[in-house]
């Protein structure tokens, strides 16, 4: 089953100079599905995660999540829509630095009005997972950015929704707490069977994926699929770069194989 | 581009967000200006008037120049804090240290320099309009609008020498911070919440303390009293919003029931920080606003007493004459005929006023007829007696002073002339000045009157009598210019003693009354005037503050709208954020001044029956609706602001 389908989405950016961002761009999430998306800077990711995250339109084309189509959804519900089906964690973690770590990972439920004691519950057992049950009380100031980043993650799952959309989230850390995020957010995907889409520069966070959707000039480039060893499938992910690095075309000629 | 102009262009082309501020420094310039204006004017000959516009005008100048300083200060260093980055960029890019002063220099001069030229520029538009105002308050002929090197001299000097002090002192502020600190722009230490709960405690102990010092001084009133509750108020306020809001703020916290709940978890925090990170300007703000408060309450008051004036003071003009004086002929004919001339008409009831003695008590009373009293009271619209013979009634002086019950009533006889009165009551209405009435004046009927043939012991047949000649003039405010030699007699006679030397009393109400409402007209313009600067000074506060966090504020808003938090909500939000940072400074400045107005009601009642009440209440109305209006002036800005 698909939780996301992206139909010849296109989006285009007016202005002096117009810019297509997304060109005709399509593919699909199943269910319970770790998808990386890579490519250079400037290739459409943002703005790819920006149209799933649905606070971007795009030009034409069509998305469905959770078999709903949110581009149909005035204002307001499109609010409701993404409070209900989304989680998001960011590159700069984004935690509310007025809110201990605790609240930070409450504040969706809390949003929707839920009772204390259920509240109570779900952090209790969410940070027992994601081992931030000694830092509950402290500030984000507070932490270090690998404990920064597991609240953010935190707070993306606590209302358990469909699809959780992290955008670089081991870009600012360093090797051994990225390492930890991604282990983490392997396990939750494993376990609750969130769907999870990432985007990333990294080829080693990307190698933690199922599969891993290669995007070049807001165009589909390649994907390719997990196989049994992370690390064979690193140095597959790293190949494909190589290619999308240069003129492909160039770099396919000097490369027989 | 020289160095100049880059400077000229930064402020030109954030006019912006320099806009609140530019209202806020015009707005003073320019009452200020106006003020320098009425105090160098050549052409006020009164001295009296002289002394009030001088005087008056003075210490509302330096209120305005303390104030404006402050507001300079605190509004320079925002902006600044606002272009940290700004500033960062300039020095990573090998901008020394001296230039940047310079920068820094030339921009705040060429922002006091469009201040100060736009504020002289409307004070001088807006001078003879001022002028016409205080001409019609003192219903002078004519005061010109003219045209002296001195207002301007003095305007440009002291706003000149402030804004040179704010660019030295800002330049300072930024000297002190390291390049990456500018670069990050993140000049908070941390988010963390702090506060040391005995000195929560001392903040409301403190307040509680000057409250209830307040309400005892209500029942006895000590002057010295005011200035410890002052002093309490003071650092209680500042206690107030640097622990005690922060200490009852984290108490809520740690309920979760309360604080888990919508809106609140995001409000809360970022409230408790927020007022963590501006209590000292909040606790300024709240004392100006309390000053301000007060100052206007205080100077309604004072009209209040002028609308009680006609009250007391019913007769238009009044003249009494003892049975020996010369001239009273001649002072009615010189009083009527300046009535006529200044085309003003009046009716005048005589009153003959005859004295006995009272067989009762033994004093001397006065009488007077009840048809005179009667003629009088249709001219003033006060209700007729009809006594039949025999009954009289008092005539109150001041009205409250007859509370003693026993008086009321009373059976007695005019010794001299044999004649018995049954005294029943009062006829509660003032008639005559305090001055000329006798302690028992009655008033008895026609048949009675006619009666009284025999002179007070010990006078001879006439010397026993007493005139009184009561003017009743419609248009009792234009009297100013009748009987002012009268008036100058009795003053010059009245300035020493309690006595009156002279065989004859004048008093002109319209006079007296067109001089005290004049002063205290001014003093309500001057303090209007000023507390408008300091509301707008006050709110513009906030403002910049608002501004300083923008940056920060945005991105926080930008993951809430991310996480599903509608447009709806997101006002919401704001307004839970918003109306902490409004109306919390105001709201204890309305408690304080409230306070301070049951202490003022206390002093006024041992000075004179006047009750401010009334006054105080719209006082309170109109800066409720100012401030009201301004915040969602600054709401509507800023949700402006954070929707990209």
């Amino acid at each position: 089953m698909s939780i996301l389908v992206l139909d010849e989405v296109t989006k285009v950016y007016e202005g002096k100079v117009a810019h297509l961002a997304v060109n005709l761009l399509s593919f699909e999430v199943e269910k319970g599905e770790f998808l990386a998306v890579m490519g250079p800077s400037g290739s459409g990711k943002t703005t790819l995660l920006n149209i799933i995250s649905t606070i971007d339109t795009p030009t034409s084309g069509d998305l469905l999540i959770d078999n709903i189509n949110p581009l149909n959804l005035p204002k307001n519900e499109l609010s409701l829509f993404r409070r209900k089906h989304l989680g998001f964690v960011f590159q700069n973690f984004n935690l509310l630095p007025a809110l201990t770590v605790e609240e930070n990972m409450i504040l969706p439920l809390t949003l929707d009005d839920q009772p204390v004691e259920e509240m109570k519950k779900k952090v209790k057992i969410l940070a027992e997972q994601l081992n931030l049950t000694s830092i509950l009380e402290k500030r984000p100031a507070e932490i270090s950015g690998g404990q920064a980043q597991r609240t953010a993650i935190g707070r993306a799952l606590i209302h358990e929704p469909s699809l959780i959309l992290a955008d670089e989230p081991t870009g600012n850390l360093d090797s051994k707490s990225a390492k930890d995020v991604l282990e983490i957010l392997t396990e939750v995907n494993k376990k609750r069977q969130t769907t999870i889409i990432m985007v990333t520069h990294d080829p080693t966070a990307a190698s933690y994926c199922d599969r891993v959707l290669f995007i070049k000039d807001g165009q589909y480039f390649n994907e390719i699929y997990k196989d049994d060893r992370r690390q064979t499938f690193f140095q597959r992910i790293l190949n494909v770069l190589s290619l999308l690095g240069g003129n492909v075309n160039d770099l396919s000629t000097i490369r027989l194989s | 581009m020289t160095f100049q102009q880059f400077a000229y262009r930064n402020v030109i082309r954030n006019s912006r967000v320099y806009a609140a501020f530019f209202m806020a420094s015009i707005f003073s310039v320019m009452v200020f200006f106006i003020y320098s204006m009425l105090m160098f004017h050549p052409n006020i000959e009164d001295q009296f008037l002289q002394d009030i516009a001088f005087n008056g005008m003075l210490v509302a100048e330096i209120i305005l120049i303390i104030f404006t300083l402050f507001f300079l200060f605190y509004s320079m260093s925002a902006f600044l804090q606002a272009r940290s980055k700004e500033f960062g960029l300039l020095l990573n890019l090998g901008m020394d240290r001296e230039q940047m002063d310079r920068l820094i220099f030339i921009e705040t001069m060429v922002l006091g320099f469009i201040s100060i030229t736009v504020g002289i520029f409307f004070g001088f538009s807006f001078s003879k309009f001022f002028f016409m105002v205080i001409r019609e308050m003192f219903l002078l002929d004519s005061l010109p609008l003219y045209l002296s090197w001195k207002p301007f001299a003095l305007t440009i000097f002291v706003f000149l020498s402030l804004f040179i002090t704010i660019s030295i002192s800002s330049a300072m502020y930024i000297r002190k911070k390291e390049i990456i600190q500018l670069l990050k722009g993140n000049w908070r230490k941390s988010d963390d919440v702090e506060f040391t709960k005995w000195k929560a405690n001392l903040g409301f102990g403190l307040l509680l303390a000057a409250y209830s010092l307040v309400i005892i001084s209500t029942y006895h009133m000590n002057i010295e009293m005011s200035i410890i509750i002052i002093m309490l108020a003071t650092v209680g306020t500042y206690y107030f919003f640097t622990d005690s809001i922060l200490y009852l703020l984290h108490q809520i916290r740690k309920r979760k029931n309360l604080y888990w709940h919508r809106y609140r978890l995001i409000a809360f925090a970022e409230v408790s920080i927020k007022i963590r990170e501006n209590a000292r300007m909040f606790f300024v703000v709240t004392i100006v606003s309390t000053i301000a408060f007060l100052s206007v309450g205080v100077v309604t008051s004072f009209t209040t007493f002028t609308g009680q004036y006609r009250a007391l003071n019913p007769v238009s003009i009044f003249y009494s004459s003892n049975w020996d004086n010369p001239f009273e002929e001649e002072h009615i004919m010189k009083i009527t005929n300046q009535l006529q001339s200044d085309n003003l008409s009046y009716e005048l009831v005589k009153f003959n006023v005859k004295k006995q003695t009272s067989s009762s008590n033994g004093e001397v009373v006065h009488l007077i007829r009840e048809s005179e009293i009667n003629s009088l009271a249709i001219s003033l619209k006060y209700p007729i007696l009809d006594l039949p013979a025999g009954k009289a009634q008092f005539l109150t002086d001041i009205k409250e002073t007859m509370g003693n019950d026993n008086e009321q009533e009373v059976q007695t006889v005019l010794a001299e002339s044999s004649v018995p009165i049954y005294i029943q009551g009062v006829y509660d209405y003032k008639l005559f000045p305090s001055f000329v009435m006798n302690k028992q004046t009655i008033i008895i009927s026609d048949e009675d009157f006619r009666l009284i043939n025999e002179p007070l012991m010990g006078y001879g047949r006439n010397e026993s009598n007493i005139t009184y000649y009561a003017f009743h003039v419609p248009e009792w405010l234009r009297t100013k210019n009748v009987g002012t030699d009268l008036v100058n007699i009795m003053t010059s006679s009245l300035a020493t003693t309690n006595y009156n030397p002279n065989p004859f009393y004048f008093e002109n109400p319209g006079l007296d009354y067109s001089v005290i409402q004049a002063t205290f007209s001014l003093l309500l313009f001057t303090g209007l005037l000023v507390a408008a600067v300091l509301l707008l000074a006050a709110g513009s506060f906030v403002y910049f503050k608002l501004y300083t966090d923008l940056e920060r504020d945005k991105k926080q808003y930008d993951v809430l709208r991310r996480m599903g938090v509608t447009d709806r909500e997101l006002v919401k939000i704001v307004n839970r954020l918003l109306i902490p940072q409004f109306f919390l400074p105001w709201g204890l400045a309305m408690v304080h001044s409230t306070f301070s107005f049951l202490f003022l009601q206390a002093l006024w009642v041992d000075l004179a029956a006047i009750s401010i009440a009334m006054e105080m209440l719209l006082v309170l109305a109109a800066f409720t609706l100012i401030q009201v209006s301004y915040f969602y002036l600054i709401r509507w800005r800023y949700i402006a602001h954070i929707q990209i």
